[in-house]
């Protein structure tokens, strides 16, 4: 009796099984066909995709050399190259930055150096299309 | 019904008239060996691109999309790459048994796939013990599946052989019972003669219970038989990898592949021929109107309809459910299915001598 | 502590001495150890919460252990240490507690310190061939430069035993034999959710014995610690178990704020709670469609993981990221949550409960799930607790180990949830358990989302952050069990010594006990249901 009894019971659970995958079977589907969806893909703003320098429209940025960002970054992402210049107006001795070195291969995009940034020079762009030949690649120079 | 065997009578009048018979025998034997051939690769590409296509829409995705509209040429470029990858042979393996195997499992599929009446006139292989011959070949792809596994000198290899040997020569009792079944209904074992005896209603219908009961099991069985999820242990990819194929790579990998679903296709073909009418069309008894509008849909129209209305129903299947262990496969075999299998057929002959059925 | 406890101690063992510094502990003599490890497992500390390897320099190398008695809920902190440098032994607590097997081994591997009578010293993460002792202070990377050559499987290990007369002698124990069928399941295999290795004895399908090896995705986490500040630790934590990456971080952030002496405002607190459960839930439906994809059911795997999309949308939104979040801090949150999302975690709850019901009509209902998961790789409940099997795991034996209610923190006391637990300790059990938690996270989440207190998202910090000089450490409940952080530091603005309680070792520990008997197919059910993440076994 019972033999019979968990026949059918097994059964019907497979059914109950079956039923739902028919269900799904006529659902709207959720895959995103990217790259097709380039133009309407908008990621979310707060994600993080590289850093990046923001330049206003004369070139300027607003990094002042202070080396920060480097000593925050647990894994040595960030290089900079700052030379003294000295100021003609009021002659005083200052850094200037040269070449802002960002290896996105090794960040962890743990926001440190965002973080620690005295003049927010420094932000995440949301850009994710990161994909390249060679690793040198992905040393950026962020200032222009 | 159109009859397929006026253009084959003709061909063959056509070349017994230019060239003596034996000849002409031999060379219509190529002939129909190479359509056979096309066919079988042909459906295999149909099948791959169902499957993708069918699976993905159970589990709320699309599928393939590139390549061609809605992917349709996906498997076309799929075949080429299988067609150009390098074929690993593996120390100490066994070799010769190892090229062998592949061969020995897809000569079992198209000799079984052979069998299949695709259209009135169009039958290769069908003679008196038409339904004898399909389970011998079919059976004989076992063989195959053991020495690739034996003979791949690697253990998931091994492991996923002996799972298949005992699986599939245990389903083979459901199988021929289910067929069993239906040849005491019709007290003909020829494929051609089996599906004329449809031509008044399917045998679904007629044989009502126990052959509704015997398709069950038969698809049950089919499916094991095939290898196919759920009972896809021989192959169980989280467990053993890729099972007796684990160590194959480009086309001898393919045919394991390609026989696979052409494999699964002939159980759903056996299946729409024996129960559903195999190319015989949907008659409703007094609708005499309806049936002369089904008549004119050609016979292998509705035997590809019903034979891949089966495959997306084994697909159903395969795609809801979680795979079974062996033992329990085993157990759902001669504890559930054998023995219902027994009581079926016997219940089919109880209703064929009081001549229960329609 | 309480005072009664360290009178009983200093009782039991008078050679025992409290030092108040950070969390407060007993150091113990080397040689009187293990009387009293002895004497506590039998006054009921039955769970080893941490084993923690050291190396105090001129005092010696030493163990550093958490211990819980599970009915009475009180902790005690011991440490013992040995002065001997060149050959450092103490005796092993494996037999006490058998999750202390494989700590132990950890402990070998990093400090060279030689459990006595342990049955199988060998290395844990790192290759045989390792030259030295990596956490040593005095250790020089040199010595190991990249080998290329392959690393042997060993079918045998050793052990040392202490002699009558004082001397230590090496013994040979065999892990398997020259004719037992051996097959390796992982590091590369579909079903070990990583780089995990088995190496399975069978006997036909059924499995005779297990043996794990670690250390494929090892990275000295604890290493690297050593050297970043305070703040530039916490980058590595969601790197452990990038399932629990909100929930690992919490409890660093929480160990780091309890060593400074700072409360985080009730705004954080409320924050991260939330964070937490959505990411417990991230974490259960990964488990399901996992689970369901190695038993086969592959469909039900895409409806985890189409549902857990919708999770990730809402922290992405918030924090930027994915798997890996950075969004705790030293003393907050790294940003406020998105204004749009509280409205978009109410959305995700209504959608949630419905599609929960799917899943039981799709798998758990389904008689060969069913057939597949009772009553397969039962593990009990002694077992559980022995091994300190937390979580999941350690629930569906019937263990109350949950860390929300064993020890509140966070925002989880002001909150009612249920503690799930079952008692047959099988598969079937354990995978209940993570789908009813599922259900209680949104619980949680509801009561919570609409009553987050205003305040700030970050305290102010000081640039550089120094903690007393102390050992602390705190823990949370992670996606899988009880995810600890102990810190040891000397006032430096680095710490002396980070160790993470991995929530996966114990698990993996335990596997051996409950897959002997069980067929291969079993063993992915078991690992599944254990529900391990390597990277934050190997560290």
């Amino acid at each position: 009796m019972s033999y019979i009894k968990g026949l059918f019971h097994g059964l019907g659970t497979l059914t109950t099984g079956m039923k739902v995958t028919l269900r799904e079977f006529f659902t709207p589907k959720v895959t995103e066909q990217y790259p097709e969806n380039r133009a309407t893909l908008k990621m979310y703003d707060r994600f993080c995709g590289e850093l990046t320098m923001p330049h206003d429209a004369e070139g300027h940025n607003k990094c002042i050399a202070c080396g920060l960002c480097q000593t925050n970054c647990p894994n040595g992402t960030i290089r900079l190259t700052t030379e003294m210049v000295t100021d003609p107006e009021t002659g005083k001795k200052k850094k200037r930055l040269v070449r802002y070195e960002y290896d996105l291969g090794s960040c962890m995009f743990c926001h440190l150096c965002v973080n620690g940034c005295p003049t927010g020079a420094i932000r995440f762009s949301t850009k994710f299309e990161h994909a390249v030949f060679t690793r040198e690649k992905l040393v950026k120079q962020l200032n222009r | 019904m159109f009859d397929f065997s006026i253009i084959t009578s003709w061909v063959h009048g056509l070349l017994t008239s230019w060239m003596p018979e034996g000849l002409a025998i031999f060379l219509e034997c190529v002939i129909v060996g190479v359509c056979l051939l096309l066919m079988y690769a042909v459906i295999a590409i149909v099948m791959i691109f169902m499957e993708r296509k069918v699976c993905a829409a159970f589990q709320c995705r699309l599928g393939p999309m590139r390549v061609g509209p809605w992917g349709t040429v996906q498997v076309f470029c799929d075949v080429i790459k299988m067609l150009t990858k390098e074929i690993i042979t593996i120390r100490h393996s066994d070799r010769f048994l190892y090229n062998l195997a592949p061969y020995i499992v897809i000569l079992a599929s198209v000799l079984a796939f052979a069998c299949l009446p695709v259209s009135r006139g169009l039958e290769i292989l069908d003679f008196n013990v038409g339904v004898f011959f399909l389970m011998a070949a079919s059976s004989i792809g076992v063989v195959g599946i053991l020495l690739a596994g034996w003979s791949s000198n690697n253990k998931y290899s091994l492991i996923g052989a002996m799972r298949s040997g005992a699986q599939m020569i245990s389903y083979e009792l459901s199988i021929g019972l289910s067929i069993l079944t239906i040849v005491v209904l019709t007290d003909t074992m020829q494929f051609s003669e089996i599906v004329e005896r449809q031509a008044d209603g399917w045998f679904l219908f007629k044989g009502h219970l126990p052959a509704l009961i015997a398709f069950v099991i038969y698809l049950i069985a089919g499916n094991a038989e095939v290898n196919r999820g759920p009972f896809d242990l021989p192959e169980a990819e989280s467990e053993l990898t890729a099972g007796y194929h684990t160590e194959y790579s480009g086309m001898h990998f393919g045919l394991f592949y390609v026989a696979e679903f052409v494999n699964l296709f002939i159980i759903s073909g056996v299946a729409a021929t024996i129960f559903l009418g195999g190319w015989m069309p949907l008659h409703i008894s007094g609708w005499e109107g309806f049936n002369t509008v089904m008549d004119y849909i050609p016979g292998f129209v509705w035997f590809f309809a019903k034979a891949f209305f089966v495959v997306w129903l084994l697909m159903w299947i395969k795609w809801t459910f979680p795979r079974l262990r062996i033992d329990q496969i085993l157990t759902l075999e001669w504890k559930y299915l054998v023995p219902i299998g027994l009581v079926n057929l016997l219940l089919m002959v109880i209703v064929v001598v009081f001549k229960l059925h329609f | 502590m309480n005072s009664n406890l360290k009178d009983k101690i200093t009782a039991w063992e008078p050679a025992a001495v409290w030092s108040e510094s950070g969390d407060g502990l007993f150091t113990v003599p080397a040689d009187r150890f293990r009387a009293l490890a002895e004497r506590l497992h039998a006054e009921g500390f039955d769970f080893l919460r941490s084993l923690t390897g050291m190396d105090w320099g001129e005092e010696g190398f030493g163990v550093v252990y958490h211990l819980e008695a599970t009915s009475t809920g009180e902790n005690v902190v011991l440490r013992t240490l040995t002065p001997d440098r060149e050959n450092p032994v103490l005796p092993s607590v494996c037999d006490l507690w058998k999750g202390a097997n494989l700590n132990e081994r950890e402990a070998f591997d990093y400090f060279g310190i030689r459990f006595l009578n342990h049955p199988d010293m060998r290395r844990l993460y790192l290759r045989d061939d390792w030259v030295g002792y990596p956490l040593r202070k005095d250790y020089d990377p040199a010595q190991n430069p990249l080998r290329m050559s392959n690393e042997v499987a060993k079918d045998s290990t050793a052990s040392f035993e202490l002699m009558p007369d004082g001397s230590i002698i090496r013994k040979r124990n065999v892990l398997f034999e020259e004719e037992e069928y051996v097959i390796n399941i992982g590091p590369q295999h579909p079903a070990t959710h990583g780089v995990l290795r088995f190496r399975v004895s069978l006997e036909g399908e059924i499995i005779r014995k297990l043996d794990a090896h670690c250390g494929y995705i090892h990275r000295g986490i604890e290493k690297m610690c050593e050297e970043l500040t305070y703040p530039q630790t916490l980058a590595l934590t969601d790197r452990l178990d990038y399932l629990g990456a909100s929930q690992n971080r919490h409890a660093l952030c929480m160990c780091i704020e309890k060593g400074l002496g700072i409360e985080v405002t009730d705004r954080v607190k409320y924050i991260r709670t939330i964070m937490d459960e959505l990411q417990r839930i991230d974490s259960h439906l990964l488990f399901f469609s996992c689970l369901c994809m190695d038993m086969g059911a592959l469909t039900a795997f895409f409806y985890g993981f189409r549902d857990r999309e919708k999770v990730l949308d809402i922290l992405e939104q918030t924090t930027g990221g994915r798997l890996i979040q950075a969004y705790n801090t030293i003393g907050g949150v790294q940003a406020d949550i998105h204004p749009e999302f509280v409205r978009k975690t109410k959305e995700f709850i209504a959608y949630m409960r419905p599609l929960l019901r799917e899943y039981h009509e799709v798998f758990t209902g389904n008689v060969i799930a069913q057939e597949r998961l009772k009553g397969t790789g039962v593990l009990t409940r002694e077992d559980a607790i022995s091994f300190g099997a937390t979580g999941g795991t350690g629930r569906a034996s019937g263990w109350a180990c949950d860390v929300r209610k064993r020890h509140p923190y966070a925002a989880y006391d002001h909150v009612k949830f249920d503690e799930v637990l079952f008692t047959e300790g099988d598969c079937f059990a354990r995978y209940m358990v993570r789908m009813r938690e599922i259900e209680q996270s949104l619980n949680i989440i509801e009561q919570l989302i609409d009553n987050i207190p205003e305040g700030d998202y970050q305290l102010k910090m000081k640039p550089v952050i120094r903690i007393p000089e102390g050992s602390y450490y705190a823990a949370v409940e992670g996606s899988r069990g009880e995810f600890g952080v102990f810190i040891e530091s000397r006032g430096d603005k680095y710490p002396y010594r980070m160790k993470f309680r991995s929530t996966g070792l114990p698990l993996v520990a335990c596997l051996d006990t409950i897959a002997r008997g069980a067929k291969i197919a079993d063993l992915i059910a078991i690992g599944g249901t254990l529900d391990y993440v390597v990277p934050d076994i190997d560290r």
